[in-house]
């Protein structure tokens, strides 16, 4: 592995800067410096959104990933969100969002992602205006991209605009925990709490991301976390507090529909 | 293990829920959203479909009177569902889809 960087003067040492979150080069190693004679083209560089500790080999893979829909497809943003980045290797699949104008195949992308990487791949094709729409009137693209890398710099600087009637189409899937309980498993109770929990936290004009859903999930029904996501829960005491939230939150939804239909 | 009643219980409700969705997704009327979410369909219709796998008998339409009965029952849940919003004045909501809707689902879960 190289990086090429330039040496900056600083107070007592000069020093170089590499990016933190890098695959290979790690703390405490030892490594060679030696003079770069070529010529410097712009080197890639993803961005890293709230993201501190991911594991070398992920940023290979997403490296691997970004370089490989480069080749084929000269979209204006790719957009990795989802489990992969999660600490671990607990996840599901890989969750990328292509952004472009004109539609792409995304089929022999996934396909040729999923050949090289060996994970199951996720792909949502995505125009600006989408993405836009989304992240200014759902919590679940807020959450999504509160945790993401991608190929170019995102702006998040997006006015929340409360569309009631999508909140409450959001909100129709996390009815299903109340009457299937028994047969959700420990992650899927998990993802539909945490989906209603960050529409009311978005109602409420809070902000959004998945370590702020957590704690507000862990202080609303008392428990920990890995106790939902292990199926650990004591069903009577979980679903009365999933109702009384649940309910709260269609209420609130109803109440503002009223007036707000065409958002 | 859940008794026959039970699974026929969940089932109703599960299946409603994939048919407010598909209604309400008919009611916000915009392109954009109707491909997002149909995603979201698919899993209450997926989860409505486990169950139906559950229900004997399996592979061939219910008896007449628990046809009558889950068709009476979903219609009356999505019927309630949106009678809920509309009363808030929630708009654009059409009510007359929901016979069309349930009877299709029902066909297509070998339920009548």
């Amino acid at each position: 592995m190289e990086i090429i960087g330039k040496i900056s003067k600083g107070s007592k040492m000069d020093q170089i800067y590499i990016p933190k979150n890098r695959a290979g080069f790690n703390n405490g190693e030892y490594v060679l410096i030696s003079p770069f004679r070529g010529r410097i083209e712009k080197q890639f560089k993803p961005h890293f959104y709230n993201l501190n500790n991911l594991e070398p080999i992920k940023i290979k893979v997403i490296e691997d990933i970004f370089s490989l829909i480069n080749k084929k497809t000269d979209v204006e943003n790719i957009i990795i969100t989802g489990s992969f980045l999660e600490s671990g290797f607990g996840f599901n699949d890989i969750d990328i969002l292509l952004i472009n104008e004109k539609k792409i195949n995304i089929n022999i992308i996934k396909e040729e992602i999923e050949k090289m990487t060996g994970i199951k791949t996720h792909i949502i094709f995505l125009n600006n205006k989408t993405l836009i729409l989304g992240l200014s009137s759902d919590p679940l693209y807020n959450l999504m991209l509160s945790k993401c890398v991608s190929k170019n710099r995102l702006i998040f600087k997006i006015k929340r605009k409360i569309n009631y009637k999508l909140l409450d189409l959001n909100l129709l899937k996390s009815k299903t925990l109340i009457d299937n309980f028994e047969i959700l498993n420990g992650n899927e109770k998990y993802y539909l709490t945490l989906n209603m929990i960050s529409i009311l936290l978005f109602i409420q004009g809070k902000k959004l991301d998945k370590g702020i859903i957590n704690k507000e999930i862990e202080r609303v029904f008392n428990m920990k976390i890995n106790e939902l996501k292990n199926n650990l829960i004591n069903k009577e005491n979980f679903l009365k507090i999933y109702k009384e939230i649940f309910n709260k939150t269609f209420d609130l939804i109803l109440d503002n529909i009223k007036g707000k239909n065409d958002e | 293990m859940m008794n026959r009643n039970r699974l026929i219980e969940v089932f109703i409700s599960n299946l409603a829920n994939a048919i407010i969705h598909q209604i309400l997704e008919k009611a916000i009327d915009k392109q954009e959203i109707a491909g997002v979410y149909s995603k979201e369909v698919k899993n209450s219709w997926g989860i409505a479909k486990k169950y139906r796998e559950k229900i004997n008998p399996i592979n061939r339409n219910l008896p007449e009177k628990d046809m009558v009965e889950i068709k009476k029952k979903v219609i009356n849940k999505v019927r309630t569902e949106l009678r809920l919003r509309i009363d808030k004045g929630y708009e654009n909501i059409n009510l007359s889809l929901v016979d069309e809707f349930v009877e299709n689902a029902l066909k297509k879960m070998e339920i009548v």
